[in-house]
C-alpha cells in the first residue's frame, strides 16, 4: 500500500518532470531553428520587404536575388571549392595528426609522455590572436598569401583535439588489441592506421564536425591571407556582398549566407548520427 | 644535444620543404588562373609600342578596389579597345570592417607579381595612399605620361588633385566630383513652403545652419522631420571644416566639427530627425518616407541620388530636387593610383598608363568620364558628376528621377567647396569615434564635456595619436 | 628486453613530431617573433627595419598604466564572458542531466541535440546582423513589439545601453555554445563507470543525488576542459561584437581581441602594441587557467592516475612477455 502510493506520486513528478523538460526542449529547439529560418526566408525575399521586417512566410523572389549574386562576381562553385579544400584539409590535419598524438600520449611509455602532455594543456591557453601578428608577418615573409596551406597545416597542432582523443582513448581502448596487433607482426604505424582510428570513429566524427564547421566558417585569416578573386572562400564572398556601400542587396545576401550554410548542413546531417549517439569520454578505467 | 641539434635541423628541413611545396602550389594556381596564360613578368615590350600590340604575350594588370566600379570600367575598357592583349585581374575587398586597407598595405608592402598593379582609395583613406604612409608606393602620374597640361586641359577639380599630390607630384586622380547639395522631397517642400523651385527652397534652408534650424521648425509644425538622423548633416559639417582632424600630428577638433555635436544635439532635443544612422534600414525606410515622420532631405552628392536615394526608393521617382545646401561640402570618391613598380615594366606601364589616363583625364566622347556622367557604361547607366568640367559642360545632368531637374545645374558650383585640406590619413576610424561619443551626448548618457575628453582618449588609445 | 620497449617508447616521440614540428613553426615562431615585436618599435605597414625599444618594456607600460580603452577592453571581455558562460554551462548542465537521466526518458533526445548543437554552424556575421535588426532603431521589431504591448510609448534605442548591448553580445554567445559544451558534458558522462550508477540506484538514491554525487565529481577533468576552451574562446570574442555595434555602445562590447586588432590594422599600424598586447592576454590566461587547475585538482584523480600507471606498467611487462 504505502509502496505504491509513493510510486504513483513519483510517477506523477515524473511525468511533470518529463513534461518541464519538454517544453524547455521545444522552446530551446525552437530558438536554434529560428535564425536559420529566417535566413531561407530572407533569401527569398526583395530588399525592400526584408527592410521593412522579419516574416516567417516565404516570398517569391528567389530567382531575382539569385541573379544579382551571380551578377556580383559571386561565383558559388569556386567559393564552394576552396571553402571545401580548406574546411576538409583543415580537418583532416586536425584530425589525423591529433589522434596520432593521442595515441602516442597513451600507449606508448615515453619518457617525456607526461610533460609532453602538461605541455599541450599549456599550449591550449594560448589565443590565436597571441600569435597572429607574428604569423600574418611570417606568411607574407615566406610567400605563403594566396595559399591554402598557411590555413590548413597549423591544424596539425590542435592540442584541444589531442586533449579530447585522449580522454576518449582512456576509456574506449583496450590495450590487449595493441597487443595482439602486435603479435600478428603489425607494424606500429599501421596498427594505428588500421585498427585504432576504427575504434576511434565516434569521436574522429564528432570532432570532424566542430572542425569542419569552424573552419569553414572562419573570415578573419582567409580575408587577411587570400586576395586572389579565385582563392576566395564563401565567407569572404558573402562579406564582399556586404561591402557594397551604395546599396545593399539584403535579398542577395542572405541566399549567399543560405548557400554558405548548406553544405554545411549536408555534412552535418549525415554525420549526425554520431552526434545523437554520443561518444564515451571515460577518464575512469573499468 | 645531439638531439636537439637533430630536432633543429629537422624542422628547418620541413619549414624550407613546406615553402618550397606552397610557392610550387602557389605558381600552379596562378598559372591556371589565367586561362593558362604565362603570368611571369617577363616583358614583351621588344616589338610592340604602346603596349596594344596583339601579338606579343597576355598582359594581366592586377586591379584592387573596394566596389566592383572599376572592374566595371575594365570591361568597357577592353570593350572599346578590342584588339588589345591584356587582362584585368581585379581584387574587390569590401570597406565595411576595415578590411580592405590592411590587405592592400600589406599586399603593396610584400610586392611580387601578385601585388596591385592599379589600386582604388577612397576619400576616407586616400591621404594613406597619396601623401601618408603608403604614398611612397605610387607611382607619379607625370611618369605614365599623364602631363600637368592633360590635367589642366581636362579641366580636372581642383581638390581632387590637391588630394591625390604628394610635394608637388601628382599620385592619383578620381573620375568623380563629389560636391554636395540637398536633396529633397517636392511634395513635402509645395506643402510647407508653398513651393518647390530649388532657388526658392536654396534661401528656406540657408545659407548657415541657422536658416537651416527655421526651416526645420517650419517643417516640424506640419510633421515633418528635416533630415533622417545626425549622420546627413554630419557629412556637410565634416567637409566643409578649415582643418582635419590631424594637425601637426596631434589630435585637433577644429570649431565647425565640434560644433556638431551641439547642432546634432539641437535636431536630437527637438524632434527635427528620425534620429536613424546613415547606412542603416532606418535611413532607408526614410527615403521612401516610411519613417515615423515624413523626412524632407538628405545631403549628398550626385552619387547619393543614383545609388542610394534611386535604388532603395525608387517609388518616390519624380519627388525629388536638388539645390544647394546650407553649408558647401563634398562627400566621398574615389581616387585611381598605380604602384611604382609597374614603371619598371614597359610593356605593362603602357597598358596602366592608358588605362589611368583614359580614366581620369580623357575628355572625348569615348572617355570615361563622358560616358559615366551620361549614363552610357551599360543600357541602364546612372548619370554622375565628374571630375573634369570639360566634360561636365558637354554633358547632360537630367533625370526623370528629380523631375526633369538638371542636376548638373546645382552640383558643378558645388565642386567649388570641396577642399583637400581637412582630411587626414586616419578619417575613417577617427569619424567613426567621433561619431559614437556625439551620439553618446545626445542620448544624453553622457555631459558634453565627458563626450569630448571620451573621445580624445580613444584617439589616443586606439590610433595612438596625442591630443594638443 | 630492455630494448624492445625502448623501441616502442621511439613511437610515441615519433607519433608526436608532426605536432610538435607543427606547433614549432606555425604557434610558436610566430609567439616569440610576436613577442620580440613588443619589445621594439615596429609600427607602420612598410616598416623594414626596427629595433628594441630603450625602455623594452615602454609598450607594455603604456598599455598597463596609460591605456584606458585596453583595460575597458579587457573589463568588457571578462562581464561579457561571464555572463555567457554562466548560463551557458547552466543550461548545458541541466540538459545533461536530463538527457542522461535513467528515469526521465527523454523522447527525441537525439533530435534536440543535434538542433541544440546548430547555432554553431550559423556564421557570426549572419547572426550579429540578424539581431542588430531585431534590435533596430527607431523602428524594430523588437520596438514593433514593446509599442505593441503598451511598454512603452516611444521608440526606445536599445542598443544605446551598455548592459542591454553586453547582454546580447553574451546572449549570442551563449546560444551558439551551449549545444556544443552539451555535447561534450554528455561524452563525458557517457564515460563513466556504468556500475556507479547501477550501485546508487540500488542504494536508492535520486536522480538529483545520482548527478551531484557521482556525475559531477567524475565529470572534473572534462569540466576543466570546457572552462579552458570556453575561457581561450571568450578571451578571443571578436567577430560578434565587432559585426554587432562595432564595439559599441560608448565601448561597451569592445573586446581585447578587437584591441589588438585596431592596434595592429586600423589607424598607425602599432605592431609593437598590439603585440605587447597578445602577450598580456596570454599571461591573463595562464594565470586564469592556473587559478582554474588548482580549484578542479583532484586528489582522487591523481591517485588514479599513479594506479593507472600501475597496471600500464604491469601491462607492459606483459605484452613483452608475450612476444
Amino acid at each position: 500500500m504505502h509502496n505504491t502510493a509513493v510510486k504513483k506520486t513519483n510517477s506523477f513528478a515524473l511525468r511533470l518532470n518529463r513534461t518541464f523538460v519538454y517544453i524547455v526542449c521545444v522552446f530551446l529547439a525552437l530558438l536554434s531553428i529560428m535564425p536559420f529560418w529566417i535566413m531561407f526566408v530572407n533569401a527569398t525575399r526583395s530588399t525592400p520587404e526584408i527592410q521593412s521586417g522579419i516574416s516567417l512566410l516565404p516570398s517569391g523572389h528567389l530567382m531575382r536575388n539569385l541573379e544579382v549574386l551571380v551578377g556580383k562576381s559571386f561565383d558559388p562553385i569556386t567559393g564552394f571549392i576552396n571553402s571545401f579544400t580548406v574546411s576538409a584539409g583543415t580537418t583532416i590535419c586536425a584530425i589525423y595528426f591529433s589522434s596520432l598524438t593521442a595515441y602516442a600520449l597513451v600507449v606508448y611509455n615515453w619518457r617525456f609522455r607526461q610533460p609532453f602532455f602538461t605541455f599541450i594543456v599549456l599550449i591550449m591557453l594560448i589565443p590565436a590572436q597571441a600569435s597572429a601578428v607574428g604569423f600574418y608577418q611570417f606568411m607574407y615573409k615566406i610567400g605563403w598569401t594566396n595559399s591554402f596551406l598557411p590555413l590548413i597545416l597549423p591544424a596539425i597542432a590542435s592540442p584541444a583535439i589531442v586533449f579530447f582523443m585522449r580522454q576518449y582513448l582512456l576509456g574506449a581502448l583496450h590495450y590487449e588489441i595493441v597487443e595482439s596487433a602486435r603479435v600478428d607482426g603489425s607494424g606500429e604505424f599501421a596498427t594505428f592506421n588500421r585498427i585504432i582510428l576504427p575504434i576511434m570513429a565516434p569521436a574522429l566524427a564528432t570532432q570532424s564536425i566542430f572542425v569542419f564547421v569552424g573552419s569553414w566558417n572562419n573570415l578573419f585569416m582567409p580575408l587577411i591571407l587570400l586576395t586572389q578573386k579565385e582563392k576566395y572562400t564563401l565567407p569572404i564572398m558573402v562579406n564582399l556582398l556586404r561591402g557594397d556601400i551604395y546599396k545593399t542587396e539584403y535579398g542577395s545576401i542572405y541566399l549567399g549566407l543560405s548557400l554558405t550554410a548548406l553544405p554545411l548542413f549536408v555534412i552535418y546531417f549525415l554525420l549526425s548520427r554520431y552526434i545523437i549517439e554520443g561518444v564515451a569520454l571515460g577518464s575512469v578505467k573499468e | 644535444m645531439k638531439r636537439t641539434l637533430a630536432l633543429i635541423t629537422a624542422i628547418i628541413m620541413l619549414a624550407s620543404l613546406l615553402a618550397a611545396c606552397g610557392g610550387g602550389k602557389k605558381e600552379n594556381n596562378a598559372g591556371s588562373g589565367s586561362n593558362g596564360g604565362n603570368t611571369s613578368t617577363t616583358t614583351n615590350s621588344g616589338g610592340s609600342s604602346g603596349g596594344s600590340g596583339g601579338s606579343g604575350e597576355k598582359i594581366t594588370i592586377n586591379l584592387w578596389s573596394f566596389t566592383d566600379e572599376i572592374p566595371k570600367m575594365t570591361e568597357k575598357y577592353l570593350e572599346l579597345n578590342p584588339d588589345l592583349n591584356v587582362e584585368f585581374n581585379s581584387t574587390i575587398i569590401s570597406t565595411t570592417d576595415n578590411a580592405y586597407q590592411p590587405a592592400l598595405d600589406q599586399a603593396l608592402a610584400a610586392g611580387g607579381k601578385d601585388a596591385p598593379d592599379i589600386y582604388a582609395a577612397e576619400a576616407a583613406f586616400v591621404l594613406k595612399y597619396t601623401q601618408g604612409d603608403m604614398s611612397d608606393f605610387a607611382a607619379g602620374y607625370a611618369d605614365l605620361g599623364i602631363t600637368e597640361d592633360m590635367v589642366k586641359e581636362a579641366g580636372i577639380a581642383e581638390y581632387t588633385i590637391d588630394i591625390g599630390t604628394k610635394d608637388g607630384e601628382l599620385k592619383a586622380l578620381g573620375y568623380q566630383a563629389t560636391g554636395g547639395a540637398f536633396i529633397y522631397r517636392r511634395s513635402i517642400a509645395q506643402d510647407v513652403f508653398g513651393t518647390d523651385d530649388p532657388n526658392a527652397i536654396k534661401n528656406e534652408i540657408g545659407p548657415g545652419w541657422d536658416k537651416f534650424f527655421e526651416a526645420a521648425e517650419k517643417l516640424k509644425q506640419k510633421g515633418y522631420a528635416i533630415v533622417s538622423g545626425d549622420g546627413d548633416i554630419w557629412h556637410s559639417i565634416e567637409n566643409s571644416s578649415d582643418k582635419g582632424w590631424i594637425v601637426d600630428g596631434k589630435l585637433y577638433i577644429d570649431p565647425k566639427r565640434e560644433e556638431f555635436i551641439d547642432l546634432s544635439k539641437r535636431l536630437k532635443d527637438n524632434g527635427y530627425h528620425n534620429d536613424t544612422q546613415d547606412w542603416t534600414e532606418a535611413w532607408y525606410a526614410d527615403m521612401r518616407g516610411e519613417g515615423p515622420k515624413p523626412v524632407f532631405g538628405f545631403f549628398g552628392p550626385a552619387w547619393l541620388i543614383n545609388y542610394v536615394i534611386g535604388q532603395h526608393a525608387p517609388d518616390t521617382a519624380g519627388d525629388w530636387a536638388v539645390t544647394e545646401p546650407p553649408v558647401g561640402f563634398f562627400w566621398g570618391g574615389t581616387w585611381v593610383l598605380a604602384n611604382k613598380e609597374v614603371l619598371k615594366d614597359e610593356a605593362k606601364k603602357q597598358v596602366v598608363a592608358d588605362f589611368i589616363r583614359w580614366v581620369t583625364v580623357d575628355t572625348s566622347d569615348n572617355g570615361l568620364q563622358y560616358l559615366w556622367a551620361n549614363g552610357l557604361m551599360n543600357e541602364n547607366g546612372t548619370k554622375d558628376t565628374v571630375a573634369s568640367s570639360v566634360v561636365m559642360a558637354k554633358s547632360n545632368g537630367e533625370l526623370d528621377f528629380l523631375g526633369g531637374q538638371n542636376m548638373f545645374d546645382v552640383f558643378v558650383p558645388a565642386n567649388q567647396f570641396a577642399s583637400g585640406k581637412n582630411l587626414t590619413q586616419y578619417d575613417q576610424s577617427i569619424n567613426d569615434i567621433w561619431r559614437a561619443q556625439v551620439r553618446e551626448y545626445t542620448a544624453g548618457n553622457k555631459s558634453r564635456d565627458q563626450a569630448i575628453a571620451d573621445f580624445k582618449n580613444q584617439v589616443r588609445d586606439e590610433l595612438g595619436i596625442d591630443s594638443e | 628486453m630492455r630494448r624492445r620497449s625502448i623501441s616502442y617508447s621511439r613511437y610515441g616521440f615519433l607519433f608526436c613530431l608532426p605536432f610538435i614540428l607543427a606547433f614549432l613553426v606555425f604557434s610558436l615562431y610566430p609567439i616569440l617573433y610576436t613577442a620580440f615585436i613588443g619589445f621594439t618599435d615596429l609600427k607602420g605597414v612598410a616598416t623594414k627595419e626596427f629595433h628594441v625599444l630603450d625602455d623594452p618594456f615602454e609598450n607594455f607600460k603604456n598599455l598597463l598604466f596609460d591605456n584606458d580603452l585596453f583595460r575597458n577592453s579587457l573589463l568588457n571581455t571578462a562581464i561579457i564572458w561571464i555572463i555567457n558562460f554562466i548560463p551557458q554551462l547552466g543550461i548545458a548542465l541541466l540538459l545533461t542531466a536530463w538527457f542522461t537521466n535513467r528515469r526521465l526518458k527523454i523522447r527525441g533526445q537525439g533530435g534536440f541535440k543535434i538542433l541544440f548543437y546548430m547555432p554553431n554552424m550559423i556564421t557570426a556575421g549572419t547572426i550579429a546582423v540578424l539581431f542588430s535588426s531585431l534590435f533596430a532603431y527607431p523602428m524594430g521589431p523588437v520596438n514593433s513589439l514593446y509599442q505593441m504591448l503598451g511598454w512603452s510609448d516611444e521608440p526606445i534605442n536599445f542598443l544605446l545601453d551598455k548592459w542591454t548591448a553586453r547582454g546580447i553580445v553574451s546572449f549570442i554567445q551563449y546560444w551558439m555554445w551551449y549545444g556544443h559544451t552539451m555535447l561534450i558534458l554528455i561524452a563525458g558522462v557517457m564515460g563513466i563507470n556504468p556500475t556507479l550508477y547501477e550501485a546508487a540506484e540500488i542504494d536508492g538514491a535520486n536522480g538529483w543525488q545520482q548527478f551531484t554525487k557521482i556525475t559531477l565529481p567524475s565529470l572534473r577533468t572534462i569540466m576543466l576542459y570546457i572552462l579552458i576552451t570556453s575561457m581561450i574562446g571568450g578571451l578571443q570574442m571578436f567577430d560578434i561584437p565587432l559585426l554587432f555595434q562595432n564595439g559599441g555602445p560608448d565601448n561597451a562590447t569592445y573586446t581585447a581581441s578587437m584591441f589588438i586588432y585596431a592596434q595592429a590594422f586600423k589607424g598607425q599600424y602599432l605592431y609593437n602594441r598590439a603585440a605587447a598586447a597578445s602577450m598580456i592576454l596570454f599571461v591573463i590566461a595562464a594565470v586564469l587557467s592556473a587559478i582554474l587547475f588548482y580549484l578542479l585538482r583532484d586528489r582522487d584523480a591523481a591517485r588514479l592516475k599513479r594506479e593507472e600507471r600501475r597496471i600500464r606498467k604491469a601491462a607492459a611487462k606483459g605484452g613483452v612477455m608475450n612476444a
